[in-house]
């Protein structure tokens, strides 16, 4: 008697996703005019599927695609959750009965969405991340993971009378900076997480061109053919720093081209050769043979201040890998550039909570068919899914 | 003044004696709730089921952001109102507010804002204005039989409620900005977390709140004080009771905040003692009637954060909202026993971070809103009663 007749049409509509409209190039030159015809993305709102367990993700940092389709990921745990409020079942004592947990540091998920690896953290023989960066799939399935430091603390709302906004006070007790030393790392495990090299020592970050330190890698990217990682050397060294995958021997450095690079957040490998690099906080991608000569560069959203506009980026799956998505975390979007001119093509996303909006995007990975991955780190804490049409 | 109030002290004396009779009953239900909720997935239950609508609402315009999402109610015309704070929106997220611009997105969406039925955002308004003090931290929205959309503020100085039409014009404040005198003061409030009016009488029970420790009833058009009481029907004592011991005789006094007080149609009001993990039921003058005790071991914020009742004329369920273990209870209203119970923690439709207020719409669908950094409304399609499993998990479409 109390059911609504309109409830069928209702759950009916569930099954559509929302169509991700495709801006129009904020300026529109006759060379973005001319821009051969974009892919369109739904969100898929039920994906990835719900992790159970209590379990729930941090600040997620990384986000990759193997060449199964599986998707992996590693976020900041218990480090970036609240423990007053968020992290009920993961303080010691206990605060709540049944929620929550921070999941595993890293989830590897089939492409229907289901859990089907996990694990991470401190273990003999290696150094884990006080905070984790980007992550890359290599050769043999080698997972790496760059340490990339805890990122900026943002400036919060006003309080409220709620109890404390979560913040830093609020925070779980992860390592403490102060008696932890700070990430200057890269690590490299089998896909089920058996430690197998490291790069770099934790608070040994030596000088910008040293041939074994490292300074908060942001990201990291392998060469299979050459069998080399490409790191993203970030902190006092602001460089793309590329050593043997193998023995992690350094091969060679470079850094930003013409200015320096302000923060570099990304390094990614096309297919033809050439090495993407995200300069965040200068809304700047700079494009690079793989030894290190400067090829071109495009500003994204220049007006873009505070955090920055490019923070991630990563290619069509065509044979030409004609566009490159940009994961910008300030304007909580994805960019969508024409590789060959670096020229906009369109963007999808938005800030908010609610499916397909974004909370500091700051990765972005593609599966063999097309359909974008996205990490969200602050508390934006999501991995989400977007379909190509 | 004491014609205002059930205040003499005989009364106390009558209401403690019959809180006493009725505390093993009390503690009986809490047992009997405790071993449903333990039972994992312990086979099938005859009771409603809900799916999460994961396209509900539709995007906000003009870039707009919410705040922390901390009240929603619904109106006549099941539209679905929500209260939410602008100003938790780090300067970061709300880039395109600050001079100059940080980025392209994006703006603090207005205070209150109404949704229709089809999840559009088609009203919105709120913030300080002429002839009244906009809370400092606005806490709970209702929509009154009239009408009339209340609101509670529970910041440090917060001591009013405030009534407004649903076009945002002013109507009416009741209490003083700064005022707050303790719970055992007729002018003003200590920190209001949300208010219900009762159609029959019109009066408005508030639940008072994060700085007093009582329920509060008034004259809804004048708002005189009538009556107030504190837990088991006791003169409120505000006294610091420290934290919360699961393992200690339940508290005779509420914890702050009392975050709910909702009246039935059977004319009995349901209050969240949320820090004490408790539901306390009290009929319309104050007289304790029954608890129940939810997810009993839960510390910090506390398991009974907001309720609402099914729409069948008998108003049989009960809605929960627990904004520590991330879920919605379905109870028996009469037994407060717990059928079974829907959600999980995280971001994505479905689950929750600190669900902090629940509504039901004619149709019975439920909505919730999230505080904190969950700061989102969603929905829940009523799908009828059904046999269901006792842990519901993620109610996602099928």
């Amino acid at each position: 008697m109390w059911r609504d007749h309109r409830l069928g049409i209702v759950v009916a509509a569930v099954g559509c996703a929302l169509l991700v409209r495709l801006d129009a190039p904020r300026a529109a030159t006759p060379a973005t005019l001319q821009r051969a015809a974009v892919h369109a993305f739904d969100v898929d709102r039920l994906w990835p599927k719900p992790l159970g367990h209590g379990w729930i993700l941090g600040s997620v940092t990384g986000v990759a695609v193997d060449a199964r389709d599986h998707i992996w990921l590693v976020h900041r745990g218990l480090a970036s959750l609240t423990a007053r409020t968020e992290a009920g079942t993961g303080t010691t004592p206990p605060t709540a009965e049944t929620c929550c947990a921070p999941a595993p540091f890293v989830l590897e998920f089939d492409p229907t969405g289901t859990v089907v690896g996990q694990w991470g953290g401190q273990g003999q023989g290696y150094d884990w991340p006080v905070s984790p960066g980007g992550i890359a799939i290599g050769r043999d399935g080698d997972v790496w993971i760059a340490a990339a430091g805890p990122p900026d603390v943002l400036a919060r709302g006003a309080d409220s009378g709620d109890g404390p906004v979560p913040g830093e006070r609020g925070r779980a007790r992860g390592p403490a900076p102060s008696a932890t030393p700070a990430d200057a790392q890269v690590l490299k495990f089998s896909r089920t997480g058996q430690f197998l090299l490291q790069i770099g020592h934790p608070g040994r970050t030596g000088t910008p061109t040293s041939t074994t330190d490292l300074d908060r890698p942001a990201d990291v990217a392998i060469d299979a053919t050459a069998n080399e990682v490409y790191v993203a050397d970030g902190g006092s060294h602001q460089r793309i720093a590329v050593f043997d995958a193998t023995s992690g021997a350094f091969k060679r450095q470079w850094t930003g081209h013409g200015r320096d690079f302000a923060r570099v957040s990304c390094v990614s490998l096309s297919k033809d050769g050439f090495v993407y690099v995200c300069d965040r906080t200068n809304d700047r991608l700079q494009v690079f043979k793989k030894d290190g000569t400067f090829v071109k560069e495009a500003l994204v959203s220049a007006t873009t201040k505070g955090l920055g506009s490019v923070w991630d980026a990563a290619f069509s799956p065509d044979a030409a890998q004609r566009f490159v998505y940009v994961a910008d975390g300030q304007d909580q979007k994805i960019w969508v550039l024409q590789r060959e001119t670096l020229d906009v093509a369109g963007s999808f996303g938005g800030g908010g909570r609610w499916p397909g909006y974004f909370f500091g995007v700051g990765s972005v990975a593609v599966d063999s068919k097309g359909n974008v991955y996205t990490g969200e780190t602050y508390e934006g804490k999501r991995l989400q899914k977007f379909l190509q049409k | 003044m004491a014609r205002h109030g059930i205040s003499s002290r005989r009364d106390w004396a009558v209401g403690a004696g019959f809180a006493l009779a009725l505390t093993g009953l009390g503690l009986g239900h809490a047992w009997l709730a405790r071993v449903a909720a333990a039972q994992p997935d312990g086979g099938l239950v005859q009771a409603p089921k809900f799916e999460v609508d994961p396209m509900f609402p539709k995007p906000l315009p003009n870039n707009w952001l919410m705040g922390m999402a901390i009240g929603v109610g619904i109106d006549a015309q099941d539209h679905i109102w929500i209260v939410h704070r602008p100003s938790t929106l780090s300067p970061a997220e709300a880039a395109a507010d600050q001079n100059p611009p940080i980025g392209s997105c994006c703006s603090k969406a207005p205070p209150v804002l109404e949704f229709d039925e089809a999840g559009n955002l088609i009203g919105h308004w709120g913030g300080p204005g002429e002839g009244y003090e906009w809370p400092q931290s606005n806490h709970g929205i209702f929509i009154d039989y009239k009408g009339i959309v209340w609101i509670g503020g529970n910041g440090a100085n917060d001591a009013h409620v405030l009534k407004f039409t649903q076009d945002g014009k002013f109507v009416a404040q009741y209490g003083h900005f700064g005022k707050n005198a303790g719970s055992n003061n007729f002018e003003n409030f200590g920190r209001v977390a949300k208010i219900f009016v009762d159609p029959k009488e019109n009066e408005a029970y508030i639940a008072d709140g994060y700085g007093n420790k009582r329920v509060a009833v008034l004259d809804a058009d004048t708002g005189r004080f009538k009556r107030y009481w504190g837990a088991y029907g006791h003169k409120p004592d505000d006294t610091n009771l420290g934290p919360y011991d699961p393992n200690a005789p339940p508290a005779q006094q509420f914890r702050n905040p009392v975050h709910c007080a909702d009246l039935s149609v059977d004319d009995l009001v349901y209050v969240c003692d949320r820090v004490n993990d408790r539901v306390q039921v009290f009929k319309k003058d104050g007289t304790f009637v029954k608890e129940a005790f939810i997810a009993k071991r839960t510390l910090g914020d506390g398991s009974v954060f907001d309720l609402a009742f099914s729409k069948d004329p008998q108003q049989k369920y009960l809605y929960l909202a627990d904004g520590m273990n991330e879920r919605v209870y379905i109870m028996l209203r009469d037994s407060l026993e717990i059928l079974s119970s829907f959600g999980d923690g995280g971001r994505q439709p479905g689950e929750f971070f600190a669900v902090h207020s629940i509504a039901t719409d004619s149709h019975g669908n439920i909505f919730t809103t999230e505080t904190y950094e969950g700061r989102r409304l969603q929905k829940f399609v009523f799908k009828g009663v059904q046999m269901v499993p006792r842990n519901q998990g993620v109610v996602w479409p099928k």
